[in-house]
């Protein structure tokens, strides 16, 4: 048996699939086998139902339950993921499914709607849905693709080095500014004190720095005056040399900060937008059944 | 020791433990700071400028600041140009990172402790991290949550339960789609049908507006003028009662729709609801979703008429109907037929097979009046063409069509038969004088009232006329002679006399003799106006009045007649035409063919538009 485990245990480690190709596929086959038979079944039932097909007739009603109670499966993986069992149903299989019949619900709860939608809480549900599922997708995306790119941008550079690195080349700036006059010596402070690293989400998704202190304090060092003396002319060299080599770390640890924020932005969307979708659907249903 | 500046210089060591502590005096009263290498005190800050300030004595235990670069530097948190300061007072000067402490040495001396105060702030490699930026993730989760569940749901549901004020509409955005033109009044008002919460919407609720029973008829209107309605209500009579269409009504075919029907039932949802087949916030099946709304809610037959008229008195016993689960098996037509006339004549429904006798009071030969060659013809013809005659009578010439040509109006005895029965009794002036119809009293009393001056014109014998005896006679007389054999009303009266007073059997003609089903005189087929297809019918078709001799034959055709064309291919008959239920019956109105859709149309039943409508008696 322990050889027989061992085995198993090396096989695993050969052949690693994440969640996406988990037991091959199995999850994305059940999510496309249940959208086919969904489809199948509503053509063949909305053709024949009496009234428009909406949520209200009975497969509307089918349709909506299952879908919402999809979604608060889906929601549960939250609850799920800080859970450790040793049970069958490993976390890599859950997630798996979530995926798969995440994905599943975009057909599911459209037929539910019956492609009727309008300006009301039942149609801010669908939308709410939608983002939740599509936020999802660029997850999975992330997750499929930023990890290599993050190791391919940094090199053998790691983030605290970057962090180094920048604080070092601050502390020879500083040094370097000593014997520059009042004008000389706040271009210095402008690189030193008001270069910011990080940014809010935009500027961190799009890496539009263009106002960044170090650029513009190297602009304003071009445009300073002849150097009165020969000494503080080779200072002003040295000071632009260093601010350059400031501005090359900034741009790797910028670029570094852009695909984390790739990486992780998405749950920002994921997660508040699945409470609210959670809240709406709520407001759908009790609504439906209020005004029934 | 005199007045002078003992300097301290602490550094931290980079690598942290006890500082470098350096110590020198400055000579003379006073000292220079500034980041430039030739000053007294040196502030390797680049906030300094390179010749900041200066120091000097001021008296014993004072010394002033004073900026000589017009940048200032901190007192006491202030932010000064020149600042004096009392040693004894262990005073404190900022010079950007560094921080100036002064304290009274030995022997007027000043003891100036510098410092560098190190930015502790060191970048995290968390930094690299976006949740170290942006609103946490789980507060814009609650946010969100917690304010869609307020907005949308508990606050609209607050005032749903609580409260009654129309002009609030919070719930207005649970409407699943838009009304239809005719109830868009009601688009802000959800309560106006969904009166109770959690309560589908009950037909109680439908017919405080739309209810057809005449007590209720003028609330009802009233009620949707109060709401708001730009239109008059259809009034809408129930196909029966309640509870007897619940008994009748099968569950429908095939397993999912039983289902459905089973579950909803449960659920409080019954589907036999007004609201079950006028369905609305849906747009048309199949429509453009961008096409205008639709007039009138969407209407879903859930039902068909077979499905419960085929095993009808199986499922509803007392029920006095005949099963009829298609065209084939339609019963034979049981028409109405008056037992008794009179002013509340009375009326039985009597198989058509079995001819049955009417007794209408009226003793009126249809053979006699459509013989082409008799005495009738031959005074229609006297009666000339201006007169609109000149020819053998026709059906048309007595039974006039109504407005819409559907039907027929009543006969009126003046209009319809007057041209050539006159009622004339004395001639007075050259103009005659009428006997009033329809009422025996004013008959008699205009006869005993009559004026001697009334002449006799013998020139004219039509039936009915007076004859010159009665004018001749005494009043007594005339009023016998009136309602004798060749008396004015006695040709088509019954009339018997007991003693002197004379007694008239009542007279009341049908309407309608089959009150269940809708026939449309209008049809060219039908013979109504305009060219009908090949096969069409003729009155005489149908009605067999030539041949009929008493005002007691019934003259309508049976159901076979109908199939003559409906139920036919046009290879059989060119006039061939659907057998549908709904050709002659309707849900709401058995008695009329089902209407088009968007019959009446919506802008019809405008209120000054309805009101004329309701004038002109439709």
């Amino acid at each position: 048996m322990t050889a027989a485990g061992g085995h198993t245990e090396r096989v695993r480690q050969r052949t690693h699939e994440g969640f996406l190709r988990h037991k091959g596929f199995r999850w994305a086959q059940i999510a496309a086998l249940l959208c086919l038979v969904v489809v199948a079944v509503y053509f063949f039932v909305a053709a024949r139902l009496q009234e428009p097909p909406s949520g209200g007739s009975w497969l509307g009603y089918v349709l909506g339950t299952l879908s919402a109670g999809l979604i608060v499966w889906l929601a549960c993986l939250g609850i799920r993921k800080r859970v450790i069992t040793s049970g069958h149903y490993s976390l890599k299989a859950w997630v798996s499914a979530h995926v798969y019949l995440g994905l599943s619900l975009t057909v599911l709860a459209t037929l539910h709607t019956g492609f009727q939608f309008g300006w009301n809480v039942h149609t801010l549900a669908y939308v709410l849905m939608m983002l939740v599922i599509a936020s999802g997708a660029i997850g999975i995306w992330a997750y499929a693709t930023l990890p290599q790119r993050l190791h391919g941008n940094r090199g053998e550079t790691t983030r605290k080095q970057m962090l180094e690195a920048l604080e070092s080349l601050d502390q020879q700036l500083r040094d370097l500014g000593q014997p520059l006059d009042r004008a000389g010596a706040q271009i210095v402070r402008l690189s030193v004190e008001e270069t910011d690293l990080d940014g809010g989400f935009w500027r961190r998704m799009t890496g539009a720095y263009g106002d960044c202190a170090n650029l513009r304090a190297m602009r304003l060092l071009k445009a300073l005056p002849p150097a009165p003396n020969p000494r503080i002319a080779e200072v002003l060299g040295k000071i632009d040399t260093v601010m350059q080599q400031k501005a090359d770390v900034l741009g790797l640890a910028r670029r570094q900060m852009q695909i984390t924020a790739a990486l992780e932005g998405w749950l920002f969307v994921h997660i508040p937008a699945t409470f609210a979708l959670l809240a709406a659907l709520t407001a759908h249903v009790v609504s439906v059944f209020a005004y029934w | 020791m005199a007045q002078v500046f003992q300097l301290k210089l602490i550094t931290q060591r980079a690598g942290g433990g006890d500082p470098i502590i350096r110590e020198r005096e400055v000579e003379g009263l006073v000292a220079t700071i500034g980041r430039s290498a030739g000053n007294d005190i040196v502030l390797a800050d680049l906030s300094i400028d390179p010749q900041h300030a200066r120091m000097r004595f001021t008296g014993p235990g004072r010394v002033s600041i004073e900026s000589t670069s017009d940048l200032p530097f901190e007192v006491a948190g202030k932010a000064v140009l020149a600042a004096e300061l009392n040693i004894a007072s262990h005073p404190v000067a900022t010079f950007g990172a560094y921080v100036l402490s002064f304290e009274p040495g030995e022997d007027e001396a000043v003891v100036v402790t510098v410092k560098r105060v190190e930015d502790e702030h060191h970048a995290s490699p968390g930094v690299f991290s976006l949740q170290a930026k942006v609103f946490g993730r789980r507060n814009m989760a609650w946010v969100l949550g917690s304010g869609i569940l307020l907005l949308c749901l508990a606050i609209p549901l607050i005032f749903v339960l609580f409260s009654a004020n129309p002009r609030i509409s919070l719930d207005k955005q649970w409407s699943t789609g838009p009304l239809s033109t005719s109830h868009a009044f009601l688009q802000n008002d959800c309560k106006s049908c969904h009166a109770n919460a959690f309560v589908a919407v009950r037909d109680e609720t439908c017919l405080t507006c739309h209810a057809a029973d005449p007590k209720a008829a003028p609330k009802a209107l009233a009620h949707a003028k109060q709401l708001g309605s730009p239109f008059a209500p259809r009034l809408i009579a129930g196909h029966a009662p309640h509870a007897d269409l619940r008994k009748a009504t099968p569950l429908p075919d095939g397993l999912g729709a039983k289902a459905s029907v089973l579950v909803q039932r449960a659920f409080n949802h019954p589907t036999d609801r007004c609201a079950s087949c006028h369905v609305e916030h849906t747009p048309t099946k199949g429509g453009d979703p961008k096409a205008p709304l639709a007039d009138k809610p969407k209407l879903v037959v859930v039902q068909d008429c077979e499905s419960c008229h085929s095993e009808l008195k199986m499922r509803l016993g007392k029920t006095d109907l005949i099963d009829t689960p298609d065209w084939s098996k339609h019963p034979g037509f049981r028409p109405l037929v008056m037992t008794q006339a009179g002013p509340t004549p009375r009326f039985q429904r009597v198989a058509l097979d079995t001819a049955p006798q009417e007794r209408n009071g009226l003793t009126f030969p249809h053979r006699l009046h459509l013989d082409p060659v008799g005495g009738v013809a031959r005074q229609a013809v006297g009666l000339g063409k201006a007169a609109g005659y000149g020819a053998a009578l026709e059906c048309a010439s007595c039974h006039r069509r109504s407005a819409d040509a559907k039907a027929f109006k009543p006969i009126e005895m003046e209009r319809d038969c007057g041209d050539c029965h006159s009622l004339a009794y004395a001639r007075v002036g050259g103009e005659f004088r009428n006997l009033p119809h329809g009422d025996l009293q004013k008959v008699v009393a205009t006869l005993a009232g009559r004026g001697s001056q009334a002449t006799v014109d013998a020139a004219r014998q039509r039936p009915g006329q007076i004859r010159p005896i009665a004018f001749a006679a005494t009043g007594a007389g005339a009023y016998r002679a009136t309602f004798s054999p060749g008396g004015a009303c006695y040709d088509c009266h019954t009339i018997r006399w007991e003693g002197d007073t004379v007694r008239m059997a009542p007279v009341a003609l049908t309407a309608r003799y089959l009150p269940r089903g809708g026939f449309d005189h209008s049809v060219p087929e039908h013979g109504g106006p305009g060219p009908s297809k090949t096969g069409g019918f003729r009155c005489a078709d149908c009605h067999r009045a030539q041949t009929s001799d008493k005002s007691g034959d019934l003259l309508i055709p049976d159901l076979a007649k109908c199939g003559t064309c409906h139920g036919q291919t046009t290879a059989k008959i060119a006039a061939a035409d659907d057998a549908d239920c709904t050709t002659c019956h309707s849900f709401h109105a058995p008695g009329q063919a089902t209407p088009k859709p968007g019959h009446p149309p919506l802008r019809t039943l405008r209120w000054t538009e309805a009101l004329n409508r309701r004038a002109a008696g439709h």
